[in-house]
C-alpha cells in the first residue's frame, strides 16, 4: 500500500512538473525580434504561436463546476490577419434556472517592436463587448488595441461553468498556421467523460496520467439563531485521485476547405467530450451515466423530446390507421409518409429531438416542424398503420461524420425512419422533402451509417442508394458550316431528379447557363411524378461557321457532356467525400450533312480507376454511310476517395475532357 | 341583445349542420386562392393580396411604422414570403407582431403565437458590437398554396429615416392591392416623392382633424420577369419615398429640405471630436515636415492612417451617426469608418491641410442615391481632401477603413456616385471619382508553347486596372496555396495545373491603381494531334457567352452598368512540324453597345499571334434596341471561338 502511494506520488510530481507551454504578459524584446524573424509557413498573414488550454473541476457552493482556462499568442504579418485580433466566446446558460457559463479573468496585451524596444499595451475593458445570440448563448467579442504589422498578441481568460457535460471541446487547427497547440484536462475520478479525437495530422504528444486531487466543496448551513444570525457554511475537502489528459499538436498547416467534402469539422483537428459517468461513491449507484446504446436508447425513448413524443396519439395517427387496409407493405409505408409530407412543413432545421415543448398534437396543429418532430410523426404513423417502424439516428453531412465505436448521443443531428419489412427486407424513411422519391432519403442523410434503435438495434449502412444520374440522348444533324441541330433529351434520374424537379423556366434557364453556347428554340419537359426522373426536351442549335466550309470539325460530346475538368486542383489533402455514386452518360446520333463524308474520327477509349472505383468510355462507330453513333460515359463509382486516389480521378476526367474535345472530321466528296 | 343573437346563430348552425369542421365557427374565410385574377398568377411564386403600410409621424422624435401584408404562396419559391423578420435595436422597438396562415380556401388554419416568434441578434458577422436584432416568425405549409398574413408595428425614435413604400420589389411576385398611408401631426409637414406611379394611383391628400393624411393605393401588378443586363427592378416598379422636414434624434435636432441641411445636422453632431493627443500631433508635424508638395504630404499621413489603425465596427444606438473622438482611435488604434475618417481628417488637419468628411452609399451593388430627394440615404463616410495648391480643382479621396487600399482610390465600393460634403455651412452633393472603359482595363497577354504531343506550358500576365482590379486587390495578401487556389477556380480552361504565381502593384504614383498578375501553367492535351490536323481555339481565356434571349418581347431597357476594356495578346509558339492551315478572318464590330476586334498574324518566328480586344461602354438603350445588342453579343461569342487548324508537315 505504501509502495503504491509512493509510486503514484512520484507520477503526481511529474505532471506539477510539465510547465505550461507558454507564460502569460513574459515575452522580452529579444524573444519577440527571434519570432519576427523566423517566416510564417505559406507565407500566412498571421500564425498562432502557441494557443494553451487547460480544464479541470472545481468544488464550488452546493456543487461542482467546470473551469477552462485558455491562454495564447499570435502574430500578426499583414493586414489581411488582423481579423484575429478579435476574439469571440460563446458562453451558456440556462433561460430556465438562470444558472450561466461566466468568463473571467480577461487580460491581453499587444507587443509591437520598435527597434529594439518592445512596447505592450493592455486590452481595455471598452473593448470588450456582449450580445445574446439567442435563448441559450452569448457572444463575448473583444479585441486587442494597436495592432499593426508586426504585432504580437496575447490574450487569457477563465471560463467557469456550472453545466458539467459541457467539457469544452479543443480545436487545434485553425484558418491561419498554428505552431503549437495544446489541450489538457485534469478530471477528478467522480466524473468521467468520453473523448472524441480526429486528426490528419500526428499528435505530438498524447499523454494520460494520474494525479492527487483535491478540492474544497462548500454548503451553506442554515443557522437557528433568528434574526441575528451568521452564516457560517460548511466547508468539505474532498481528496481523490484525477486522470490527468495532455494532447499537443505542432506545426499545424491552416485549414483550407477543400471541394468534394463534407463538413469542415470533419477534417480540422479536434477533441470533443461528452459527460459518461458521474459518481461520488464507489458504494453506491452512480448520480448519472450515458454509456451503452442501450441506456442512450432507454433514456431517449423516455425523453419527453423523443420518446413520449413518440407515443403520443394524434388526428395523423387516426389517418394513418386507416392505410391499414393497404396490403403491400411498401405501398402502405409510402402512404404514410405522403400523408406525413402533406400534413406538416419541415422547417429546414435538421434535429434528432423535438424542441422544449412542442407536443406531437401541436406540431399537427401548427403544420410545420423540425427533422425530429416531422419524422417522428412519421414513426408514430407509420405504427399506428401497423407497420414495425423504428427511429434510426444519423448525421447529416454538415453535422459530420460518425465515430460508431463510441456510444455519443451527440454525434447525431437527425432522425429518420427505419420499417423492418419481412423477408428480411428493409425500408428508410423521411417525410421531409417532398421532391424525392419515397425510397430515397435526402441527399444530405447520406454519411456512412445510422444507428438503429429498437431492439435490433445495429448500425445500418446509408449509403447503398441511387446514384446521381445525368443522361443525354441527342439527335443532331450536321449542317455544311458546321452547326449542330437537333433534340436533346436530357434525364436527371436518382439524386439529380429532385435538384432539377423545378418549373420548366428554371430548369432551362439551368441548362442554358450550363450549355452557353446552345441557342434553345424549344424547351419542355415531364416530371410525372417524383419516382420517375425529371426529363427535359429541347430542341436547340450549336451555331457554326457563318460561310460553308469544305472541312468540318465537329465535337458534339464537348458540347453537350462536360467542356472542363471538374477537378481543379492538383494538390488534395484530405479525402473526396460524395453523398452519392456519379454516373454521367450521352448517347448522341450525328446526321452528316449531305454531300460530306468522314475524313477522321476520333479513337475509342476505355478507361478504369483502380478497384473498380471508376470508369469512362467512349466509343464511335458509323451505322450507315450517313450517321455516326457516340457513346460517352463518365462513373465515379465510390462515394470516398483517399486524398492519394485524388489524382487518378482527375487524370480521368481530364483524359475525358481531352478526349470528347477530339474533332469528328468531315470532309466534303 | 346582440351578444345574445349571435350565440343563438351559432347555436342554430349547430344544429343543422352537426358535423361541420371546427373551422366553421372561426373568423370568416379570408383570400381564398379561387379569387386571385389569373393575370396575376402569370410568372408568380407569390402574390400579395392585401398591403397596408402606415407611417405615423407622432413628432419630430418618433415615429409609428404599422405593416399588415396578406402574401398567398402559391409555389416553394415563393415560400420566402412565409416568413417575416422584423428589425429592432435600441432607438427602434417593436410593439407588436401578429400573424396568422389560411388555406387555399381562405380558412384559418391557425395563428401566431409569441412561442412561435424567435428573437435574433442580426450580427453582420464583422461588427464587434452591435444592437441590431430581430423578431423572426415562419409560417410556412407542406403544402401550396395558401396564404399568409403578418402584422406589425414598430415605434421609432430615430426619425431621420422615414419609410419607403416599394410594394413590388422583387420579381415574379404580384400584387392584388397595396396602400401607403402617412399621417402628420398639425404643423409638421412631409416630403416625398414618387417614382412610377400607375396613371390615376397618385396621392390623395385629406385632412383629419388637425392631422393630415397622404395616401397611395396601387392594384393589380402583374409579376415581373427577370431580364438580362435590365436596371434593377426596384428602378422600375411603383415607389415613394418619404422624408421628414424636421427630426430629432436623441436630442439631436435638424431640419432636411435641402442636401446642405443635413450635410450641416451631421456635421453638427460629429464636431469637436477631433482632438487629437499632442504627441500624434507632432509626430504628424515631424512626419510632413520640408514635404512641400501637397499631395505628397496627403499621401504620407494617409499612409501613417493605414499603418496605424485598422477598421472595427461597433454599431450601438446614436453610435450609428456620431463617431468615437479621435483620442480613441489614437488610442486603440481603431474605428469604425466614422471614427476612422475623422482621425484622418484630425492627422491632415495636424499637416495643416484641411479635409472633409463626405457620406456615400457605398456597395458594389448599389445604386447611386436619389440625387433629386435630399434624405439619409447613406451607409458609409470617406474624406474628401480639396487641392489648395493646385492650379486647376482637383479632389483627393481617401477610404480610411482599409490597410491596403490605394492612395486616392475609391473603386466599386464608393466610385461612379455621389457623396454629400460634410460642411458647418452645409455641404453638397459631389461626384466621386469616375472609372470608364478607358480605367476599367484587363490587358493579358499569353505565352503559350505547344510540343509535338499537343500538350502545353503558358505564362501569362494579366493586368488589372480600375474596377477590374477590384477584384483581385486582395489576392496578394493571401498566403500562397489560398491566391493558387483562387486563381485556379477562376481560370475558364479545360485542363490545367497552376504551377506559379506572382504579384506586382502599380507604384504609389499611379492614378489609377493596377495589379500585375504572372503565372505558369502546364495544359495537358491542349490540342492533342488528330490525324494530321491540331486544332486549337487562340482566345484561351476571354471567351464571352452572349445573354440569354429573352422569352417573348422585351419589357425594360437595356442597362450596362459595368464599362470596361479587354486586350488579350496570346502568342502560340509553334513545334517546328506544325503550321497553320488557314488563318481565321480578322473580326471587326463597331457598335453603340461596345466595340470588338480579334485578328490572328503569323509572325516571322513561325508563332502566331492572336490580339483580340473588347471596349464595353456604361450606357442605357431603349428597349427596342435589345435585339440588335443580342446580335452584337452573339457575333462576339462566334468569333471568341474561332479555331486555328494547324498541319502537321512531317505527316
Amino acid at each position: 500500500m505504501l509502495l503504491l502511494l509512493s509510486s503514484l506520488n512520484g507520477l503526481c510530481n511529474q505532471v506539477l512538473a510539465q510547465e505550461a507551454p507558454i507564460k502569460f504578459g513574459k515575452l522580452e524584446a529579444r524573444e519577440a525580434a527571434a519570432l519576427l524573424a523566423s517566416p510564417t509557413p505559406d507565407s500566412a498573414a498571421a500564425e498562432v504561436l502557441c494557443d494553451f488550454g487547460q480544464s479541470t473541476i472545481q468544488g464550488k457552493s452546493e456543487g461542482f463546476e467546470l473551469r477552462f482556462e485558455r491562454t495564447a499568442r499570435l502574430l500578426i504579418r499583414r493586414p489581411a490577419g488582423y481579423e484575429h485580433a478579435t476574439v469571440r466566446v460563446l458562453l451558456y446558460h440556462d433561460p430556465k434556472e438562470g444558472r450561466r457559463e461566466e468568463i473571467q479573468l480577461l487580460k491581453g496585451f499587444t507587443y509591437n517592436l520598435t527597434g529594439a524596444t518592445l512596447s505592450k499595451e493592455p486590452l481595455r475593458t471598452e473593448a470588450v463587448f456582449s450580445r445574446k445570440v439567442d435563448e441559450r448563448l452569448d457572444e463575448y467579442a473583444f479585441t486587442l488595441p494597436n495592432v499593426r504589422e508586426g504585432s504580437i498578441l496575447e490574450f487569457t481568460y477563465v471560463v467557469r461553468s456550472p453545466f458539467l457535460f459541457n467539457l469544452q471541446d479543443w480545436q487545434f487547427q485553425q484558418d491561419i498556421p498554428v505552431r503549437w497547440s495544446e489541450y489538457r484536462t485534469i478530471i477528478p475520478s467522480f466524473y468521467r467523460y468520453k473523448e472524441l479525437s480526429r486528426t490528419y495530422w500526428p499528435f505530438t504528444i498524447n499523454e494520460t496520467g494520474t494525479k492527487a486531487y483535491s478540492t474544497t466543496y462548500r454548503e451553506p448551513r442554515p443557522t437557528g439563531y433568528g434574526m441575528t444570525a451568521v452564516t457560517q457554511d460548511n466547508y468539505y475537502n474532498i481528496t481523490t485521485m484525477a486522470i490527468t489528459r495532455r494532447w499537443a499538436i505542432k506545426e499545424l498547416p491552416a485549414f483550407r476547405a477543400e471541394p468534394f467534402i463534407t463538413t469542415r469539422r470533419d477534417y480540422l483537428s479536434r477533441v470533443d467530450f461528452e459527460l459518461e459517468r458521474i459518481q461520488f461513491d464507489p458504494q453506491h449507484d452512480p448520480q448519472f451515466v450515458v454509456g451503452s446504446w442501450a441506456e442512450i436508447e432507454k433514456q431517449l425513448l423516455e425523453d419527453e423530446k423523443f420518446g413520449q413524443y413518440l407515443k403520443a396519439t394524434t388526428s395523423l395517427s387516426t389517418n394513418a390507421a386507416a392505410l391499414r387496409s393497404l396490403p403491400a407493405l411498401t405501398e402502405r409505408a409510402q402512404a404514410v409518409r405522403q400523408l406525413v409530407l402533406q400534413q406538416v412543413a419541415y422547417t429546414s432545421t435538421p434535429a434528432y429531438l423535438v424542441r422544449p415543448g412542442n407536443t406531437a398534437r401541436r406540431i399537427v396543429e401548427q403544420r410545420q416542424g423540425n427533422a425530429a418532430e416531422v419524422n417522428l410523426l412519421l414513426i408514430a404513423a407509420l405504427r399506428a398503420a401497423g407497420l414495425e417502424a423504428q427511429p434510426l439516428l444519423l448525421s447529416t453531412r454538415q453535422h459530420g461524420q460518425i465515430q460508431t465505436e463510441l456510444p455519443l448521443v451527440s454525434q447525431f443531428n437527425y432522425v429518420v425512419a427505419y420499417v423492418a419489412l419481412p423477408d428480411n427486407q428493409e425500408l428508410l424513411l423521411d417525410a421531409t422533402d417532398a421532391s424525392l422519391p419515397p425510397t430515397l432519403l435526402p441527399e444530405h442523410c447520406l454519411n456512412a451509417q445510422g444507428r438503429l434503435l429498437g431492439p435490433a438495434g445495429r448500425w445500418v449502412n446509408l449509403m447503398n442508394t441511387a446514384s446521381h444520374l445525368l443522361y443525354i440522348r441527342a439527335q443532331l444533324t450536321a449542317s455544311t458550316q458546321g452547326e449542330l441541330r437537333g433534340t436533346i433529351r436530357q434525364e436527371y434520374a436518382g439524386y439529380a431528379a429532385s435538384e432539377h424537379r423545378r418549373p420548366l423556366p428554371e430548369l432551362r434557364q439551368q441548362w442554358q447557363k450550363e450549355h452557353p453556347d446552345w441557342h434553345i428554340s424549344k424547351a419542355e419537359m415531364s416530371a410525372p411524378d417524383v419516382a420517375h426522373p425529371v426529363m427535359l426536351e429541347l430542341t436547340a442549335t450549336l451555331p457554326g461557321a457563318e460561310a460553308e466550309a469544305t472541312t468540318l470539325y465537329l465535337r458534339p460530346l464537348q458540347h453537350l457532356l462536360m467542356a472542363a475538368n471538374p477537378f481543379r486542383h492538383a494538390e488534395r489533402s484530405y479525402p473526396v467525400d460524395f453523398a452519392t455514386v456519379q454516373r454521367v452518360e450521352c448517347v448522341t446520333d450525328l446526321t452528316l450533312p449531305a454531300g460530306y463524308k468522314v475524313a477522321e474520327l476520333p479513337t475509342d477509349m476505355q478507361l478504369v480507376l483502380p478497384d473498380g472505383g471508376g470508369r469512362f468510355l467512349f466509343s464511335i462507330s458509323q451505322p450507315t454511310a450517313h450517321t455516326l453513333a457516340l457513346v460517352g460515359r463518365l462513373h465515379l463509382l465510390k462515394t470516398h476517395y483517399s486524398a492519394a486516389e485524388y489524382s487518378a480521378i482527375r487524370e480521368l476526367y481530364a483524359k475525358a475532357v481531352a478526349k470528347f474535345a477530339e474533332p469528328i472530321v468531315l470532309q466534303q466528296q | 341583445m346582440r351578444t345574445f343573437l349571435s350565440l343563438l346563430l351559432a347555436g342554430t348552425g349547430c344544429l343543422l349542420l352537426p358535423t361541420a369542421p371546427a373551422w366553421a365557427y372561426g373568423p370568416a374565410p379570408k383570400y381564398a386562392v379561387a379569387d386571385l385574377p389569373a393575370p396575376l398568377r402569370e410568372n408568380a411564386h407569390a402574390v400579395i393580396r392585401r398591403q397596408e403600410e402606415a407611417l405615423l409621424v407622432k413628432s419630430v422624435g418618433r415615429t409609428v411604422e404599422t405593416t399588415r401584408r396578406a402574401v398567398t404562396i402559391l409555389d416553394e419559391v415563393g415560400a420566402r414570403w412565409a416568413s417575416e423578420l422584423v428589425y429592432y435595436s435600441s432607438l427602434n422597438t417593436i410593439s407588436y407582431f401578429r400573424g396568422a396562415v389560411y388555406d387555399a380556401a381562405g380558412r384559418q388554419l391557425r395563428q401566431l403565437r409569441s412561442q412561435d416568434i424567435h428573437d435574433i441578434s442580426l450580427s453582420d458577422g464583422f461588427s464587434l458590437a452591435t444592437d441590431a436584432r430581430g423578431r423572426v416568425a415562419d409560417l410556412s405549409q407542406p403544402t401550396y398554396p395558401y396564404t399568409v398574413e403578418f402584422e406589425y408595428e414598430v415605434v421609432s425614435d430615430n426619425p431621420l429615416f422615414y419609410s419607403t413604400w416599394r410594394p413590388q420589389p422583387v420579381e415574379q411576385l404580384a400584387v392584388e392591392q397595396a396602400s401607403f398611408k402617412v399621417t402628420m401631426p398639425a404643423g409638421m409637414a412631409l416630403r416625398y416623392q414618387e417614382q412610377h406611379l400607375p396613371a390615376g394611383t397618385a396621392q390623395a391628400k385629406r385632412t383629419q382633424g388637425s392631422q393630415e393624411v397622404y395616401e397611395w393605393q396601387v392594384h393589380d401588378l402583374a409579376a415581373r420577369e427577370e431580364e438580362a443586363d435590365a436596371p434593377p427592378v426596384a428602378e422600375l416598379t411603383p415607389t415613394v419615398f418619404t422624408a421628414p422636414a424636421e427630426f430629432e434624434v436623441q436630442g439631436h435636432a435638424g431640419h432636411l429640405s435641402s442636401w446642405a441641411d443635413l450635410s450641416r445636422w451631421t456635421y453638427d453632431l460629429n464636431a469637436g471630436r477631433d482632438e487629437l493627443p499632442p504627441a500624434i500631433k507632432a509626430g504628424i508635424a515631424a512626419l510632413v515636415q520640408g514635404e512641400t508638395d501637397e499631395r505628397a504630404k496627403i499621401r504620407k499621413v494617409y499612409h501613417f492612417l493605414q499603418a496605424n489603425t485598422r477598421y472595427i465596427s461597433v454599431q450601438l444606438g446614436l453610435g450609428g451617426w456620431q463617431t468615437f473622438p479621435a483620442s480613441s482611435v489614437a488610442a486603440n488604434g481603431y474605428g469604425d469608418c466614422k471614427a476612422l475618417t475623422n482621425y484622418c481628417k484630425a492627422l491632415l488637419g495636424a499637416a495643416g491641410i484641411k479635409a472633409h468628411a463626405a457620406l456615400v452609399k457605398a456597395g458594389s451593388d448599389e445604386q447611386d442615391v436619389l440625387t433629386s430627394f435630399p434624405s439619409s440615404q447613406f451607409n458609409h463616410v470617406v474624406l474628401c481632401v480639396p487641392l489648395a495648391q493646385s492650379a486647376r480643382p482637383d479632389t483627393v479621396w481617401l477610404e480610411c477603413t482599409s490597410q491596403t487600399n490605394p492612395f486616392g482610390y475609391m473603386g466599386g465600393f464608393t466610385g461612379n456616385r455621389h457623396a454629400l460634403l460634410l460642411l458647418p455651412e452645409g455641404g453638397k452633393l459631389i461626384p466621386t471619382p469616375r472609372y470608364g472603359a478607358a480605367e476599367n482595363r484587363r490587358e493579358r497577354l499569353a505565352n503559350v508553347f505547344l510540343d509535338v504531343n499537343g500538350d502545353a506550358t503558358a505564362t501569362l500576365r494579366t493586368l488589372r486596372t480600375g474596377l477590374e482590379y477590384d477584384g483581385v486587390s486582395g489576392l496578394p495578401g493571401l498566403e500562397l496555396a489560398e491566391q493558387k487556389k483562387r486563381i485556379s477556380n477562376r481560370l475558364a480552361l479545360p485542363n490545367f495545373t497552376l504551377n506559379k504565381v506572382a504579384f506586382k502593384h502599380s507604384g504609389p504614383e499611379a492614378a489609377v491603381p493596377s495589379l500585375t498578375e504572372n503565372l505558369a501553367l502546364t495544359m495537358p492535351a491542349l490540342a492533342p494531334p488528330s490525324g494530321k490536323r491540331v486544332f486549337i481555339t487562340p482566345n484561351l481565356l476571354s471567351r464571352m457567352a452572349p445573354p440569354q434571349a429573352t422569352v417573348g418581347e422585351r419589357q425594360t431597357d437595356l442597362w450596362l452598368d459595368h464599362a470596361f476594356t479587354q486586350q488579350d495578346t496570346v502568342v502560340l509558339h509553334l513545334p517546328a512540324s506544325l503550321r497553320p492551315e488557314q488563318l481565321p478572318a480578322p473580326v471587326q464590330l463597331t457598335t453603340p453597345f461596345g466595340t470588338y476586334s480579334s485578328q490572328l498574324l503569323t509572325l516571322p518566328d513561325g508563332s502566331i499571334r492572336y490580339v483580340r480586344r473588347l471596349v464595353m461602354p456604361r450606357t442605357r438603350f431603349a428597349r427596342t434596341d435589345y435585339p440588335a445588342y443580342l446580335e452584337f453579343r452573339r457575333k462576339v461569342s462566334a468569333a471568341d471561338k474561332a479555331q486555328l487548324v494547324l498541319l502537321k508537315t512531317d505527316a
